[in-house]
């Protein structure tokens, strides 16, 4: 929010205007209330096997206009690369034969699915929906964390917090130009119809879940609402000959798109797990014989893999030709015998993660582990070099946030949401900005604790009609009803009326 | 020269309750290749079902197929008329330097690691450096398959489908399956590219014209040297005239002839028959 002299950053100037008057009883008051939204409607997440709120600080973290462009044209930049790369891979894995990456690279990664060997969805996108971890370094660059292509969640608490905010505090919206996020559903559900068969005139999309006990249920059942398709579970669902049917009280209707939220593993009992019970046996032949779409694709896992990650900038200068617009984050692979020496001598001053993990978990920091760990981790890494990455202390950006009734700086990353309907790549204009509350913890996981804040991005001084949010005529034409094109400074009122409208529905 | 024969493969299970649904992949199709020649190939099932066929990931011919009515067994018959080739013969090319190469041991990766079956054991490790340093790759091999034939048994009932290859040594008693298993850990602790069979065998060297006999689901390894070639380590012999393939992979899992998952009470696998027929 400040730069190296106590200024405030331009982008913060507006926010920073409006809050710093604001007394601090004031913003006690509002603080609670946001508290308060999330434990009324039960948004929670679990941590360490317990339910809790996921906790908004009362302070957003702001991208001008100009960051963001970047941005965006970096993740697309990112996300085209990676649908390139996984055809590649589940086709004639060019990209092998021309040596810029080893075969074992991708035989070696537990989620390079054999059986999507050949499966082409009729309109080629695999990522339908992608979260790109994006972290701002001690120089004010951004970079990739990680990709995340199989079923990146988060999204429904960028809606959730920016409709409570738009709530606690509505003057801020009045005074800033806030782009939408509210309109995520829209495009996404316009990218799985688009995902069909072209022999589909109003395909089916689902929402599949794995239930009710899955920390992000809360999300799958708000996707599901505000698409107005089916959620259903597994057992919702039955293949025959090859053809996804939905059980319903009018008989069985067919599927077209199943927008899965369940792992790979867990989808087909006849191709993966034979005991698993969330799935549907049969849906892996069903795809590739053309009649389903699975969304995301099976297979993900191999664009997404910590070490695959180290070359994605290699992927984005074969496939499209071009410089990487956002860098990685520098990583050292511990299977590369050259780099692996380094990371035993330096583990110490290094970071290391697990190729295959998520959420946070088995990540070392190298400043603050014993000697004993350290030892241990030495081991695991000769044991199992494939499994291991290092990357150096990235000091991640600070935002001022609330612990305690003070404002005291917490560092930041930021996952952005890309949605591929094939012929673009749309990317919410923010993203989930998570906050790690610990003091100089830079753990920002929900599952380890952090917090979220609302994020905006702010829209060009003079944004032309074209640019703007739900401007663009053809999405709106292609999709048939969508709400009136939202006034810009305060974007999440057409979206928060229609869900009272729905809550008030359920209620009679 | 080669054969001409027939293979009726029958298997099926049988269930003590109803079944409402299944869902099955067989792989039970030849095909055809620089050794031998796919005439025919047909496979049914009782009850009929409406099957779906694909090519999998190495390259097998995978038929799926559903059920959805009630019942209580399920039969599957796999007919295929195969043109066999003559013995095959070793591909001397590749030296032990070029096995060590990043180039093969990259592209092969797949058939040089070990797996849940294919797995390491310090008394093969053992084995395998010995044989390694007293031949040269080919030879290495036949030593290698011969040294399995040596230690093990053929007897059936003793090991299961899942039996690991050190778990068979243990026992010193298998089937083929077992037999190609612990050839391949000796393989790939040598760095020879190598890879799991499955196929049949018509057991019989002076079957005549026009003879049915009982025959067998075989497995036999293939191992490359600069080229793949295969070999019968549970019969110590080269492949030839009387070997069909079917399906290759890592191991027994990537080319298991039938899989399936159903609702419903028990299953009990009926008695797999394969009738091979020489026609010419």
């Amino acid at each position: 929010m400040f730069d190296a002299e106590g200024t405030v950053r331009s982008p913060y100037r507006a926010l920073h205007d409006a809050i710093a008057p604001t007394a601090a009883a004031d913003l006690t008051v509002r603080s609670e209330a946001l508290d308060r939204a999330y434990l009324d409607q039960g948004i929670t997440f679990s941590l360490s096997g317990k339910e809790r709120p996921f906790p908004l600080d009362i302070v957003p973290r702001v991208i001008s206009s100009t960051e963001w462009n970047k941005l965006q044209r970096g993740i697309v930049q990112r996300v085209k690369a990676l649908e390139a790369f996984l055809a590649d891979v589940y086709g004639d894995a060019q990209i092998v034969r021309d040596g810029v990456l080893p075969r074992r690279l991708i035989t070696s990664c537990e989620h390079f699915k054999r059986s999507a060997h050949l499966l082409n969805p009729p309109n080629g996108v695999r990522i339908h929906v992608a979260g790109i971890d994006l972290v701002r370094d001690a120089e004010g660059t951004f970079r990739v964390l990680e990709d995340n292509l199989r079923n990146p969640s988060g999204v429904s608490y960028v809606m959730e917090n920016r409709r409570t905010m738009a709530r606690v505090f509505p003057d801020l919206f009045t005074r800033q130009r806030v782009r939408a996020v509210g309109d995520y559903s829209i495009h996404l559900l316009h990218a799985l119809r688009a995902a069909a068969a072209p022999n589909v005139a109003d395909p089916t999309v689902v929402v599949l879940t794995p239930g009710v006990y899955n920390s992000a249920y809360f999300e799958h059942s708000l996707l599901a609402r505000q698409m107005g398709v089916e959620l259903v579970e597994g057992r919702d669902l039955f293949c025959r000959e090859n053809v996804v049917y939905m059980r319903t009280t009018e008989g069985e209707q067919r599927v077209d798109v199943v927008y899965r939220r369940i792992d790979d593993d867990f989808l087909d009992p006849l191709q993966f797990k034979p005991t698993s019970v969330l799935g549907v046996a049969g849906i892996m032949n069903a795809a590739r014989a053309g009649n389903v779409v699975i969304a995301n694709a099976v297979g993900n896992g191999v664009g997404d893999d910590k070490l695959v990650y180290t070359y994605v900038p290699d992927m984005i200068k074969y496939y499209l030709d071009e410089k990487p617009v956002i860098p990685n984050v520098s990583t050292f692979r511990c299977w590369l015998d050259g780099e692996r020496g380094h990371v035993i001598d330096q583990l110490d001053e290094l970071v290391l993660k697990p190729v295959e993990g998520s959420g946070g978990y088995g990540i070392l920091f190298g400043p603050n582990a014993s000697k004993k760990e350290l030892t241990d981790a030495r081991k695991a890494i000769r044991e199992d070099p494939r499994g291991w990455i290092a990357q150096p202390v990235v000091q991640l950006s600070t935002v001022p946030t609330r612990v305690d009734d003070r404002l005291v700086p917490r560092h930041v990353d930021l996952r952005p949401f890309a949605v591929n309907d094939g012929e673009d790549v749309y990317v919410l204009p923010g993203g989930l900005t998570r906050v790690a509350l610990p003091k100089g913890s830079l753990v920002v996981n929900s599952s380890q604790g952090g917090g979220s804040k609302d994020t905006w991005v702010l829209a060009p001084n003079r944004a032309p009609e074209a640019e703007r949010e739900l401007g663009q005529a053809g999405l709106t034409a292609a999709i048939g009803p969508v709400q009136a094109p939202a006034a810009e400074h305060c974007p999440e009122l057409t979206i928060g009326q229609q869900q009272q409208q729905q809550q008030q529905g359920r209620d009679h | 020269m080669g054969w001409r024969i027939r293979v009726v493969h029958e298997t099926g299970y049988q269930y003590n309750a109803p079944v409402h649904e299944s869902y099955n992949e067989v792989r039970l199709t030849p095909r055809s290749d620089g050794h031998q020649n796919v005439i025919v190939n047909r496979i049914e099932t009782v009850p009929a079902t409406r099957s779906y066929r694909y090519e999998d990931y190495w390259g097998s011919q995978v038929t799926a197929f559903d059920l959805h009515a009630p019942h209580t067994e399920l039969l599957v018959t796999g007919t295929s008329v195969v043109e066999t080739g003559d013995e095959v013969e070793p591909v001397r090319k590749a030296t032990w330097e070029d096995l060590a190469g990043v180039a093969v041991r990259d592209r092969y990766t797949e058939m040089l690691e070990f797996t849940e079956y294919v797995s390491k054991d310090p008394a093969l490790t053992e084995v395998a450096s010995d044989i390694k340093r007293a031949h040269e790759p080919v030879d290495a091999v036949h030593a290698a398959c011969r040294w399995v034939h040596e230690k093990m048994t053929y007897q059936a009932g003793t090991t299961g489908v899942h039996t690991s290859a050190p778990e068979a040594l243990q026992a010193g008693k298998g089937v083929c399956q077992d037999f190609v298993h612990l050839s391949l850990v000796l393989l790939r602790e040598m760095g020879v590219p190598s890879r799991y069979v499955s196929g049949y065998l018509l057991p019989r060297k002076d079957t005549g014209i026009g003879e049915t006999v009982s025959g067998e689901s075989h497995a036999w390894i293939e191992a490359r040297t600069g080229g793949w070639w295969g070999y019968d380590p549970t019969n110590d012999m080269p492949i030839g005239r009387r070997h069909v393939w079917v399906a290759v992979g890592r191991d027994y899992n990537d080319v298991s002839p039938i899989k399936g998952i159903y609702s419903g009470g028990s299953a009990e696998a009926l008695d797999v028959t394969v009738d091979m027929t020489r026609l010419a």
